[in-house]
């Protein structure tokens, strides 16, 4: 049923075959598979989908169910870093709708749409459980806390600039998309230690709880 | 059926105050409906898994005295004892429930039923009447949807139509094996989906249209052609394959507008195919035959039926004739065939298998299929089922749901015996044992089967020699079943009737003094008038028609192509009268061509692969046209040797009285199997949607119909030096015929092609069978 896919190299397919080789039922593997689709291709391309029916024996028709699914995976090419202002409603009222609609002038570009030399996409989104941080701004899922518009705005000029940013949290740098989309498909990239992993506002209570704060 | 009952537990509940006992792991909606309580659902079908989708079924529960917080959907709860339940009629709670759930459906619901197919027999529009508020709250905007759009060829969708209760993605996925539709988008804009590329071309998408409970899976064909109520529905029977599918015909105003799956929980359950459900155009084609055609000077010329009656009786007056019933018939009318050519006509030289067949099918057929009652549930029970010669999805759709769902339900084990493995057989999760055709019979002899095992034959396994000798030993070895699924719906019925040279009706040896003895009498003719040896096969008919020795032949729907090489230069010669619905290639050489009327004009009978007898009305009510029978009963009145019967009725009477026989069986002698033969072999066989005659007229159908290709494996590929998609040639002394190779799951050596493809018919086409040696090359 699947239409041939486009050849892809036999290194990227190698690396499919071994997302399945994880799972002890082979349709296990889709999600980190359409990440890895993302981490070769920028986002979820029609030949991505096919390969992962061909070598998961499903139709296409159920893959692209998954992946229309998630909004991580994108139908359309991400841009080389992935914006995303969290305009959920803690956020939204500390200043996230502000820095949604800021960026949007901004960059001239609307919700989910991409800049005209491909460094930044844009995409409001849901909570991240970074409320503790609000407003957070997301780029390739890495957290820029308590940002402003004038925040914001500086955040996407380095990075169309090539500067790369250290996120808040996470890595030194912040990463590709695609280089973000292999994380999430499962391949390690050595980071997972570097910078903070939990600021001070999220252990806060467990402070108080142990009575190490008042 | 045995006598002994699985033990089951039962659970005794309460629903609206009554006591009702029903088996564990009974859903509360069912349980309710044992009371008669109809609890309203959608997305709920006792032939699917529960989902919960639509929630429309909520309840209130309480078990043991302690009540569940919320209502629940009784769609996906099981009963356990000591269950209250309070449904929408004793449970204000439950009610309101029902009806808020109503109202969120409907908000985004389009006002569509005035120009809706559904509207009429519409489950959403009928529950928002029961379980509905009468108004909606709801002032906002609704969601809209470009509409419809074609998953398919024959199958539209309008998405705002759809409540997402995922029934027809249930019934892709779980029922037909083939999840081409899936739920896309899910959020706000959740839509039924194919994959942009990929549309939904299952062999089943109808039953989707039949069980969508809005309007929002629409059959192109039918679309915007009637309403509901202006239709007259009758219960009918498939004629298109041996599955023996109840069916139901809607009729307006004469025209048979569309048909349906009927629910026959021992046959087809709630399903068909989409063959029987949407190619019936055929009987109202321009081209149908109208009044009878007399041959004068050499052209046809309309004749009134007095005439023509005379004519063909004339015609047949004296000669040596030749009976061909062609495996569509009723078996009424193959019943009447079978005693017009012994009775009337004085001949054994009668046979229904217009298609490839051997001596040994016959001697087959005698000795181990007239008579015998393997039904479905044997499939229900096997504890193994082996598939040989037959695709079941291709060749008898229903077949192949009843094993598959026993493969899901309880990881039934079958066996291919196979050049190709095909699709099908991986849906049926089979053991593929890949064998070049014609050695099936080797493969055959390795199994070990018992009592329970069935094994499945399809009717091309006679192109194999030794093949059915095969089954036959294999059966005796292991007391295993044998079920022969033919392909046609009339071909297990006409074997019943007799009408095959070495059989009387009941399946009585033609050899059998006895047999013919209790015919005669039932005929009231000389027994002595019954001739003693068997008659020639259909190919043998046309053969001595050639050489001279058959003068006349009574051929009732035959297309002469659908036989190996068949002989034309008999036609020219003897005397042939025709009963058919269009012309054929019969047409152009017979004398005498009479009308007959299609199974919609008339009532019968057909024999599923079973032997189960499916009986069926007249759905379309003024008909011009009468059933062979009744023709039959003309011209042997004209001849002097009346049958005896001019109505279905009459004739299904008459045969009653015959059609069991209690002497024995005719004897088989086994066959050896064939030595392969070398090179690069063939095989081939029909595919479900193909170029066959009933489906004439139906494009949308069509559209869904499998590719043309030539397949061959990476081997063959690599000696020919091809790859996938080159167009390569296939020929033999007959002829050739050129198509694009699909690389698949062959054995060695072997081409497959499609038998009755546009593009490639290959037995007329190239004139050989399965297992024939052929030439193949690259290009055209
Ligand atoms: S199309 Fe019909 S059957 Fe399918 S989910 Fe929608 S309402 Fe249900
Ligand atoms: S499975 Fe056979 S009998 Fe049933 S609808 Fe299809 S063609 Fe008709
Ligand atoms: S609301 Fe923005 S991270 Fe939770
Ligand atoms: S019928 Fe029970 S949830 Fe749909």
């Amino acid at each position: 049923m699947a239409s041939a896919p486009k050849t892809f190299d036999e290194n990227f397919l190698s690396r499919l075959d071994a997302i399945i080789a994880r799972y002890p039922r082979s349709r296990s593997a889709i999600m980190p598979m359409l990440h890895l689709v993302q981490a070769r291709e920028g986002y979820v391309t029609a030949e991505g989908i096919e390969v992962i029916a061909q070598k998961l024996d499903l139709t296409t028709a159920e893959v692209n169910a998954v992946a229309s699914f998630y909004t991580q995976y994108r139908r359309t090419p991400a841009g080389e870093y992935h914006v995303g202002v969290c305009t959920n409603t803690l956020c939204a009222i500390m200043g996230g709708d502000a820095i949604f609609s800021g960026l949007k002038d901004h960059l001239g570009i609307e919700n989910n749409e991409r800049t005209a030399d491909g460094k930044v996409s844009l995409e409001h989104i849901e909570c991240n459980a970074a409320c503790d941080y609000a407003p957070v701004v997301m780029v390739n899922w890495e957290f820029f806390d308590n940002q402003t518009v004038e925040s914001a705005k500086t955040l996407v000029d380095d990075l169309r600039a090539g500067k790369k940013p250290a996120p808040t949290r996470g890595p030194n740098s912040v990463p590709t998309f695609k280089e973000a989309s292999e994380v999430l498909a499962g391949f390690n990239d050595g980071r997972a230690n570097e910078g903070i992993q939990a600021g001070d506002p999220t252990l806060l209570g467990l402070k108080i709880a142990k009575g190490e704060r008042k | 059926m045995t006598a002994v009952q699985p033990q089951t537990d039962l659970i005794t509940l309460t629903i609206d105050g009554f006591e009702v006992t029903v088996p564990k792991g009974t859903l509360v909606i069912r349980a309710a409906e044992q009371l008669g309580i109809q609890i309203p659902r959608f997305c709920d079908h006792p032939l699917l898994s529960p989902v919960g989708a639509c929630r429309q079924c909520l309840v209130d529960i309480e078990i043991n005295g302690r009540a569940f917080p919320k209502p629940q959907a009784s769609c996906t709860i099981p009963v356990e004892n000591g269950m209250v339940v309070k449904t929408q009629l004793t449970s204000e709670v439950a009610h309101k429930a029902q009806e808020g759930v109503m109202e969120f459906l409907l908000v985004n619901h389009p006002l569509d039923c005035p120009v809706c197919d559904k509207g009429g027999e519409c489950p959403l529009q009928n529950q928002a009447m029961t379980s509905g508020r009468g108004e909606s709250r709801f002032e906002g905007k609704k969601r809209t949807f470009e509409k419809p759009i074609n998953i398919s060829s024959q199958v539209l969708l309008d998405r705002e139509r759809c409540i997402l209760c995922a029934r027809c993605t249930r019934f892709s996925k779980e029922i037909a094996g083939d999840p081409f539709i899936d739920m896309g988008e899910r959020g706000a804009l959740q839509q039924v989906a194919i994959y942009e590329k990929d549309p939904f071309d299952s062999y089943f998408s109808g039953n989707t249209v039949q069980i969508c409970p809005v309007g929002a899976l629409t059959g192109s064909a039918y679309r915007f052609r009637s309403r509901p109520f202006d239709l007259v529905s009758t219960p009918s029977v498939c004629e298109h394959c041996a599955s023996g599918c109840s069916l139901r015909t809607d009729v307006r105003r004469n025209k048979t507008l569309r048909r349906l799956a009927g629910n026959d929980p021992e046959v087809n359950e709630e399903w068909n195919c989409d063959k029987g459900r949407w190619a019936f155009q055929y009987t109202m084609v321009k081209d149908r035959i109208a009044t009878p055609l007399i041959r004068e000077n050499g052209v046809l010329r309309e004749a009134s039926w007095p005439e023509a009656i005379a004519v063909a009786a004339n015609g047949l007056q004296g000669k040596k004739a030749g009976v061909l019933v062609g495996g569509r018939a009723t078996v009424e009318d193959s019943y009447a065939y079978a005693k017009f050519a012994r009775a009337t006509l004085g001949t054994n030289d009668i046979d229904f298998r217009s298609r490839p067949h051997s001596d040994e099918e016959r001697d087959f057929l005698a000795a181990h299929v007239v008579g015998s009652k393997v039904r479905y549930s044997d499939i229900d029970t096997a504890d193994h089922v082996v598939l040989v010669g037959f695709e079941p999805e291709e060749e008898s759709p229903i077949v192949f749901l009843r094993i598959r769902k026993q493969v899901r339900k309880r990881a039934l084990s079958v066996t291919a015996i196979s050049p190709w493995q095909t699709r099908g057989f991986k849906k049926l999760q089979a053991k593929y044992i890949g064998v070049a055709p014609g050695a099936e019979g080797n493969a055959l002899a390795q199994l070990s089967l018992t009592n329970q095992s069935v094994i499945v034959v399809g009717e091309r396994l006679c192109e194999s020699a030794g093949g059915l000798s095969a089954v036959a030993e294999l059966a005796r070895k292991s007391g295993a079943k044998i079920a022969w699924v033919p392909r046609r719906a009339g071909e297990r019925g006409a074997l019943e009737a007799g009408a095959i040279g070495n059989l009387l009706p009941g399946g009585r040896p033609i050899s059998d003094a006895a047999a013919r003895v209790d015919v005669a009498a039932a005929w009231s003719i000389e027994s002595d008038s019954i001739p003693t040896s068997a008659g020639s096969d259909s190919k043998a008919i046309f053969a001595a028609a050639a050489r001279g020795e058959i003068k006349a032949l009574v051929i009732g729907g035959v297309d002469p192509f659908d036989m190996h090489a068949p002989d034309f230069a008999g036609l020219e010669s003897a005397f042939v009268l025709s009963l058919e619905l269009r012309p054929s290639a019969i047409t152009e050489r017979a004398d005498v061509v009479l009308p007959v009327a299609a199974v919609t004009e008339k009532s019968g009978s057909f024999m599923s692969w079973e032997g189960r007898t499916r009986s069926f009305e007249q759905a379309v009510p003024e008909t011009p046209h009468q059933s062979d029978l009744y023709i039959l009963s003309l011209i042997a009145e004209a001849l002097g040797k009346p049958l005896g019967f001019s109505t279905v009725r009459g004739a299904a009477k008459e045969f009653g009285t015959l059609a069991n026989w209690d002497g024995a069986r005719a004897s088989f002698t086994s066959h050896p199997v064939a030595n392969a033969a070398q090179g690069v072999t063939l095989a081939s066989w029909r595919q479900l949607l193909d170029n066959g005659s009933l489906q004439v007229n139906e494009p949308n159908l069509a559209g869904t119909a499998r590719k043309a290709v030539a397949r061959i494996n990476a081997q063959l590929a690599a000696k020919l030096g091809v790859a996938n998609g080159d167009l390569v040639t296939i020929s033999t002394d007959h002829g050739a015929l050129s198509l694009n190779v699909e690389l698949s799951d062959l054995v060695d050596d072997v081409v497959w092609l499609p038998r009755n493809a546009v593009a490639s018919q290959s037995l007329r086409m190239l004139g050989v069978l399965n297992g024939a040696q052929v030439n193949i090359r690259k290009g055209l």
